[in-house]
């Protein structure tokens, strides 16, 4: 009699702790890390200083980026990034091919950029290639 | 590598059951929802660029990229250097200098300042040319404060439809400061405006690799020297009650409290009073808008050269939700706070209406503390979603020369004075497994 209202009481647990499982299953989830390595910025110590009259902040960090693969690659890099990073290019919208072109005339006219005929059009052709709605990839 | 999903260890669900007791109407929580609640894995990067549609987010879509005196912000460019402030900062009215927006025209921009050789000159048609260093600044004049907010004159540009090239950003262009400073009146007359005098120049210690002449060379902006804004514009050397960090201009600025921060000369050097206007490309041609009401216009115009522009100047009025930003569920039944900021360049913002519908019903906010006519106004408001669903959240500011934020977008060739309605969906999720 004994022996079996234990088996009882048991079963009884048993049940309850599967049930209870069950619910706090349904309840919420814990324990879960993605296995993909999360970005992270490096932080910099605190600069030291003299007390003169110079107020330095040091250099400005360079974030270049990739321009697309393709003719008028090289171009592009080394004429635009005379006056600025070619981030300009990759933080515009897609742009339509006649805009293009009239950005390269407008950093050739109104910006006094040096840049040869010829290499102007190679530009604006390699941006016409890359950076329109109709081919612009993510 | 296997990822896991839901696994709930036994250790944890013995551990979680005294808390969470037995409440059975919680189990109704699908194993799908479940999936959704913790998505690290599944997170989905922003695109690495928007467009030719409107960019649909708050802010830009530039990496977080840390730079000298600066919290981690969103990079436009780094060369000359332009870098957003993230939408979570506005949650106080005076942004703080570290995440304070960064717009630079020029590549070669100041990296150190030697104060011992700084002279901020005031030249030109003047009966006195004066050299003030920083000490003659802090000591020979009494400090003048002002809240005010600057806004890049393309903030927001990637909301235009069609997209025009540009800085691509979102709404963080812009911050609001307590300036501090000298008068720039009190430094015009210590040197004595000559009559005759037309407009007054504003040069920074930035300049460009382009060629002498040319707007890639040197950045210039002048204003009337009858504009009445110049009554209240500040040379500050304080911002918040700091020096400015060096992205923001230090060791001096101009502020020209309600007028877009183009005419905000960074690191300011020079203070030139000219006889004739100013045709400096940074005058002449660009920092100009239609003169047309609200500055828009339509490509189709503009290409017909039907277009008369003038130089941009003040700031229509905008409002912005700052919180909730959607970027979680609320609970429905759950009372939250809507909350944010609002600022005209034209005076102070005297109304804020909120609208859970996109914008078919109005309910006026709450206004907080008044900083004075040219400061975010802040404004928050009690809102409770009663039943689940998405609801489109939309602000509308008035100021107190009546300008109302309208619900129709802006074009113009330049991407300047976009102040259209902002809205927002915030998702409001069960609370009550599944009963209404």
């Amino acid at each position: 009699m004994i022996k079996e209202r234990w088996k009882l009481a048991l079963l009884l647990v048993a049940a309850a702790t599967v049930l209870a499982g069950g619910i706090v299953y349904a309840q919420m989830r814990s324990g879960s890390y993605g296995s993909r390595n999360g970005e992270s910025i490096a932080r910099e110590a605190a600069p030291e200083f003299g007390v003169d009259g110079k107020y330095d902040a040091g250099s400005y960090p360079s974030f270049t980026p990739e321009l697309a693969e393709g003719d008028g690659k090289q171009e592009a890099q080394s004429f635009c990034a005379t006056c600025h990073s070619t981030r300009y290019i990759v933080m515009q919208p897609p742009l339509p091919a006649a805009t293009w072109e009239a950005e390269v005339i407008k950093m050739i006219k109104t910006y006094g950029a040096p840049i040869p005929e010829a290499t102007a059009k190679k530009i604006t052709a390699y941006l016409q290639a890359h950076y329109t709605p109709e081919n612009r990839k993510q | 590598m296997e990822r896991k999903t839901h696994s709930v260890s036994r250790r944890n669900a013995l551990k979680f059951l005294g808390a969470a007791g037995s409440s059975l109407a919680l189990a109704n929580w699908t194993a799908g929802e479940r999936a959704l609640a913790h998505s690290t894995d599944g997170a989905k990067p922003l695109e690495t660029f928007t467009g030719p549609g409107a960019n649909p987010h708050w802010n830009s879509i530039g990496p977080y990229v840390v730079e000298p005196q600066k919290a981690p912000l969103i990079l436009l460019t780094d060369r000359p250097v332009q870098l957003e402030t993230p939408r979570h900062y506005f949650r106080t009215v005076f942004t703080p200098n570290q995440a304070f927006y960064v717009r630079w025209h020029l590549a070669e921009i100041p990296n150190a300042v030697d104060l011992a050789e700084w002279k901020l000159r005031v030249e030109g048609n003047v009966n006195k040319p004066m050299a003030f260093n920083l000490s003659d600044l802090l000591q020979k004049f009494q400090p003048a404060s002002v809240a005010a907010v600057n806004q890049c004159s393309g903030n927001s540009r990637s909301r235009l439809q069609p997209r025009v090239p540009g800085g691509q950003w979102g709404n963080g262009a812009m911050g609001n400061a307590m300036w501090t400073g000298v008068r720039l009146r009190e430094l015009l007359d210590a040197a004595g405006v000559k009559t005759g005098s037309l407009q007054v120049q504003f040069e920074g210690l930035d300049t460009g690799a382009g060629p002498k002449g040319f707007g890639s060379n040197r950045f210039m902006k002048s204003l009337d020297l009858t504009n009445t804004a110049l009554d209240e514009t500040v040379v500050a050397y304080l911002m918040n009650g700091e020096p400015l960090p060096i992205l923001n201009g230090f060791p001096v600025r101009l502020v020209v409290p309600g007028y877009f921060a183009t005419y905000w000369t960074k690191s300011l050097c020079c203070i030139r009073i000219l006889e004739a206007p100013d045709d400096n490309f940074w005058m002449k041609t660009a920092y100009r808008i239609p003169d047309t009401p609200r500055g828009t216009t339509t490509p189709e115009d503009v290409k017909a050269g039907k277009v008369k522009t003038i130089p941009i100047e003040r700031m229509p009025v905008r409002s912005f939700l700052i919180s909730p930003d959607g970027s979680s569920k609320i609970p429905a039944g759950l009372g939250v706070t809507l909350g944010g900021i609002a600022f005209s360049g034209y005076g102070r913002v005297v109304k804020v209406e909120v609208s859970d519908d996109g914008g078919s019903h109005w309910k006026a906010a709450e206004l907080g503390e008044d900083h004075g006519a040219y400061s975010f106004r802040s404004w928050q408001a009690a809102w409770t979603p009663k039943a689940p669903g998405k609801y489109v959240i939309a602000t509308r500011a008035t100021d107190e020369k009546g300008n109302v934020q309208p619900d129709e977008p802006v074009w113009n060739a330049g991407g300047y004075l976009w102040n259209r309605i902002e809205k927002q969906e915030l998702v409001a999720g069960n609370a009550n497994g599944g009963a209404q």
